[in-house]
């Protein structure tokens, strides 16, 4: 985050501080109290999860490694990634390529369908889940990637998000750019995308983030285990291993929690740098 | 204010809302004319007789099917193969049991070379019949297994091949089969599906908590007068206990615990002869039985001898109670396949206080003083249209599946029952069953049950649904509301479902 | 250019929409085969239903609980953790991390906190007695405390996202508007009312549409902790999860459930109309 603007005027000092302080511990305490007792749980042994749910028994990691094996974690998250860089780098793509021809494009009927466009926004993803999958089923893509991704491959979302920057190209550049004889594809390529990348970044955060949290979709077309996200394949976890290892579950639960809280660390700055310039603030 | 005006708008939505409510059922969104709706209770009997099959309306479809007229079972189709037949086999296992069964699986892999069966879990009997039936063919499986009240539902489903086929093209001997759990799954005059894992409902109770409360362990309630007897013994004994914890979930206390009782006492759940003899067009359940049944459990539960512990999606709600530091249950009903799996949990050690030893197991308490009770579990289907090697293969694996030895060892495993009386002379079960009792109470009250066809419990095309609003009456009736009411708006809406899934097919 | 954004959008959103609307007026099977026309007056009989009313109610009541205190909660955040102390990043950085749950890992932390028998709640003595409710029948098993618990967890789910932005919105305020101010007399919490929470107006609307939409969207969090239970109420059954839950009574027939799916779009369609309408007019540009 941005030091530059700070001024004595922000910096508590004194009995100020400590007060700050002290407020920010408690709340931090509640926010992760979960996440901690979730930790805890999972690292009792024997499954005493009932005895003293706060204090932990013991530092095993054995349990870990377990629910990475016997819950096929590695190849559910890999899937996960797949399907998440996929959809991501694919939305991008169709968004800048949709959203150059409704700002730049000219040509007949293009403000109809930007809107016709955006109306697609409005549509939620349950009235469309039964025909999607019989669509999915009968193309064979059950249980593959392109099941899990192609119907997310473009959102009208990102095409709005990026249009707005590129409503902001002056005309003038380009048209010196189609003098200078640079087609369209050139153009977008060398000037206007990288205009919008802090904006692409944000959506591109946005597209990932809600990829990897799908729920519903790759538990409707998933019928072999393989195929799971990690998202389904927490659930099948816990339906199969809730009961007798609910310590299981909840090392399985950490593996997932943990890689993103690693690329958060890595990548935040980026994110809010994205957030701040992009479309969000109007 | 945006907030305020946010809030004002939503209380004026909730005004329309109100206003606009019709009082029907979703189920009903579209009918033109309301299905006959039941103001009079239908006439029932008293328990223990039965009555005579009440015919209203038959659908217009024969109630026998000839086998001709279905998929045939090409059992000869191994022979020629010279590729190992890959099939897959969608179960709905868990815990322990499906910890048996991938043992069984790879042991059958390992034990020839011409098949090669991949399991996939699908989550749960009910996801697995989602995915079923939202799949195409070609999508489906190879074998799939699928809970018992979905015979009717997967005979008008047209994509399975019968085991009968299968039974009658290879010659195969049943008679080592229980006939009854057989019966279970025979329909139009034709089986449909193999009984694969049997369980019944049992009484799990904690036998030291029994001893303390006075009461003895090796003689567990079996009438439901019994049954108040030991829960005011426990609730007057020591420690802060309750006697019985019951649940709501659809496919225990709710749904498959009252189809138990109703078949125990003699009574049609539906009509046709529990959907036996012409399918079912409505059911029985909001007769005089079903008041009774449900006016003393709840009186149970208002003075406080018992507890509630709501719809059990997990399945382990009920069991958990007695684990419960505070106040724990001493009795709860809930199915013999969650022997094994309970038996372990206690041996790891999840449950301070209480070691497997003390797990006492009875059999389920209800109606009449007798103990007895009906098929439940699951069974397996072969799918059709997937390819006769494919089709040979699976029929080769169930054989496997229901073999004395297969059904020893699953048995002894998991606490199901064995399908095959020829496992009670192997071991492991023959040892189990010798040397820990608690194994062989659900066989032994399976066996004390009724056999005939009509009395193996209703078979009804949207049973899952049906059970699903039953299940809501009980868990209203549970919190204090008038049984004979309950009873009769689930019935009502059932009979919608029926209708609806006859019109259908 | 637009192809391929048209060509996806129009075989995955477009027409299941147009063939969800034609199903709704049928009765089918899972698959939308077998289907019994029922007419459109399917869609007013299912609009005017128990199940879909008391789904619709519930579906309000989430997003009331999601949506007001998942805004408030974030800005008191990331207003707390504005200022510049030594360390603060540590703070921001638990703050967001709720942003690396996602719906399967926040609901199994929260069943595991709110289970009465095995859970964390109920195992912490003092607490249990203090509010009884906790142990018995359990707050997920209430059909009171039912809907507020899921809400709960989907608020701290969703509490890093809120925070993130919120605390991105801040940065965009010029310090030197709060120093006028303060010098002018006014105490920190004028400023807030008068300077911060105008020109976060852009950034609150984006968060309070997006919370919007993922309360009226919840499955994941009622699957996993409530299955729409506690019957016979069914307390936590929102409209999504009437239809495509998983012990729900529809989902083996898929017109029904193209009925009571294209109703939520209507009812999503005068949500929006209603916050651009009501609310995108007291938003302040800088």
């Amino acid at each position: 985050m941005s030091d530059d603007r700070v001024t004595t005027f922000d910096t508590p000092t004194g009995w100020r501080a400590v007060g700050r302080y002290g407020l920010l511990v408690v709340v931090s305490v509640i926010v992760l109290f979960p996440v901690y007792t979730t930790v805890i749980a999972a690292l009792k042994p024997g499954n005493k999860v009932l005895v003293n749910p706060l204090v932990p028994d013991a530092f095993t990691l054995d349990v870990f490694r377990d629910a990475w094996n016997e819950g096929s974690l590695g190849r559910y998250m890999l899937n996960s990634i797949v399907v998440a860089v996929i959809v991501t780098v694919a939305q991008v793509v169709t968004s800048v390529m949709s959203a150059y021809a409704f700002a730049i494009l000219e040509f007949p009927g293009r403000d109809v369908l930007f809107l016709a466009f955006l109306a697609t926004l409005l549509v939620p993803v349950e009235a469309t889940l039964v025909v999607n999958r019989q669509t999915i089923d009968s193309l064979g893509w059950l249980n593959s990637y392109q099941g899990l991704t192609v119907p997310f491959l473009a959102t009208a979302f990102g095409t709005f998000l990026i249009r707005q920057v590129f409503l902001t190209l002056p005309r003038d550049l380009r048209d010196a750019a189609a003098i200078d004889g640079v087609g369209h594809l050139g153009f977008l390529r060398h000037v206007a995308v990288p205009l919008v990348r802090p904006t692409i970044g944000a959506m591109a955060s946005l597209a990932f983030l809600s990829t990897w949290n799908q729920y519903l979709w790759p538990n409707l077309i998933t019928t072999e285990n393989d195929m799971n996200t990690l998202q389904s394949g927490l659930r099948v976890l816990s339906q199969s291993s809730g009961v007798d290892r609910p310590n299981l579950v909840m090392a399985g639960v950490i593996i997932a929690f943990l890689p993103i809280v690693v690329v958060l660390l890595v990548f935040q700055r980026q994110l809010v740098r994205g957030l701040t310039s992009g479309g969000v603030k109007g | 204010m945006s907030a305020r005006r946010r809030v004002a708008v939503a209380l004026g939505a909730c005004a329309l809302l109100a206003a606009c409510r019709s009082g029907d059922s979703l189920l009903q969104a579209g009918n033109d004319a309301p299905p006959a709706s039941s103001t009079a209770p239908p006439p029932t009997a008293a328990p223990g007789e039965t009555l005579a099959p009440t015919t209203t309306a038959p659908r217009a479809t024969t109630t026998t099917t000839p086998l001709a007229s279905l998929p045939p079972c090409p059992v000869d189709a191994l022979d020629d193969v010279t590729q190992p037949v890959q099939i897959t086999f969608w179960h709905a296992m868990s815990a322990t049991n499906e910890t048996a069964l991938a043992q069984l699986t790879d042991e059958y892999n390992a034990s020839q070379s011409k098949v090669r069966v991949r399991l996939e879990n699908q989550g749960g009997y009910k996801q697995t019949l989602d995915k079923y039936v939202q799949s195409s063919q070609a999508n489906r499986p190879h074998v799939v297994m699928l809970p018992e009240y979905t015979v009717q539902q997967m005979a008008d489903s047209d994509s399975v091949i019968p085991i009968g086929a299968c039974l009658e093209a290879s010659g195969y001997d049943t008679s080592p089969l229980l006939e009854r759990a057989l019966r279970t799954y025979q329909t139009e005059g034709v089986q449909w599906s193999m009984p694969f894992n049997v369980s019944v409902p049992v009484l799990f109770f904690n036998a030291s908590a029994f001893e303390e409360a006075g009461l003895d362990p090796a003689d567990p309630p079996v009438s439901l007068e019994e049954l108040r007897a030991a829960a005011q013994a426990i609730v007057d004994g020591p420690g802060n206990r309750v006697g019985i914890a019951f649940d709501s979930g659809v496919d225990s206390g709710g749904g498959w615990f009252i189809e138990q009782w109703f078949a125990r006492a003699g009574v049609p759940y539906a009509d046709n002869d529990n959907g036996r003899s012409a399918p079912a067009t409505r059911v029985l359940y909001d007769g005089e039985l079903g008041v009774e049944l449900l006016s003393e459990v709840q009186s149970l539960i208002l003075d406080g001898l018992a507890v509630t512990v709501g719809d059990n999606p997990g399945g382990q709600d009920a069991l958990l109670k007695l684990a419960d530091p505070q106040q724990p249950a001493v009795m709860t009903i809930a199915t013999s396949a969650a022997i094994g799996t309970v038996k372990s949990v206690l041996d790891g050690g999840l449950i301070p206080g209480i070691t497997s030893e003390q797990l006492g197991i009875g059999p389920m308490p209800g109606p009449g003083d007798v103990a007895s009770a009906i098929v439940g579990g699951a069974s397996l289907y072969i799918v059709a249209d997937k390819g006769d090697a494919q089709a040979a293969a699976a029929w080769d694996f169930i054989q496997f599946l229901i073999s004395a030895q297969s059904q020893s060892t699953w048995a002894a495993a998991t606490g199901y029952i064995p399908i095959s009386e020829d496992a009670l002379e192997l071991d492991p079960i023959r040892t189990t069953y010798a040397t820990d009792p608690r194994f062989k109470v659900a066989y032994d009250q399976l066996l004390a049950g009724p056999s005939e066809a009509t009395r193996l419990g209703p078979v009804i095309g949207p049973m899952l649904e049906v059970r699903t609003v039953t299940a809501g009456a009980v868990a209203a009736i549970f919190n204090g509301a008038d049984v004979a009411t309950a009873l009769r708006d689930a019935a009502a809406q059932a009979n919608a479902l029926i209708a609806a899934y006859n019109a259908r097919n | 250019m637009i192809t391929p954004s048209a060509v996806i959008l129009g075989i995955f959103v477009v027409y299941p929409l147009a063939r969800a609307v034609l199903l709704g007026t049928k009765r089918c099977d899972a698959r939308g085969r077998n289907c019994v026309s029922n007419g459109w007056d399917q869609y007013v009989d299912a609009a005017r239903s128990n199940e879909f009313v008391d789904a619709l109610w519930v579906t309000v009541k989430f997003a009331l609980l999601t949506v007001p205190p998942g805004l408030v909660l974030g800005v008191a955040l990331a207003v707390l953790a504005d200022k510049y102390l030594r360390g603060i990043a540590v703070f921001r950085f638990i703050f967001t991390s709720t942003i690396a749950t996602s719906v399967a890992v926040a609901s199994l932390m929260w069943l595991f906190l709110l289970q009465p028998d095995i859970g964390v709640l109920s195992n912490i003595g003092w607490l249990a007695d203090l509010f009884p409710v906790i142990k018995s029948p359990g707050l997920l098993r209430d059909p009171g405390t039912a809907l507020t618990s899921v809400a709960a967890s989907s608020v701290w789910s969703s509490l890093g996202f809120t925070f993130l932005l919120v605390t991105a919105g801040l940065q965009g305020i010029p310090r030197d508007l709060h120093e006028a101010a303060a010098m002018d007399g006014a105490g920190g919490i004028r400023r807030f009312w008068s300077i911060t929470l105008p020109l976060l107006g852009p950034t609150l609307l984006f968060v309070l549409i997006v919370l919007t939409t993922r309360a009226f969207q919840a499955y994941g969090e009622i699957d996993l902790l409530t299955r729409g239970g506690p019957r016979p109420q069914y307390s936590t059954t929102t409209i999504t999860y009437l239809t495509y839950g998983t012990d729900s009574i529809i989902t083996n027939d898929a017109g029904l459930q193209s009925t009571v799916a294209v109703l939520l779009f209507f009812v999503l369609l005068g949500l929006s109309v209603l916050q651009l309408w009501g609310i995108g007019r007291r938003v302040h540009y800088a």
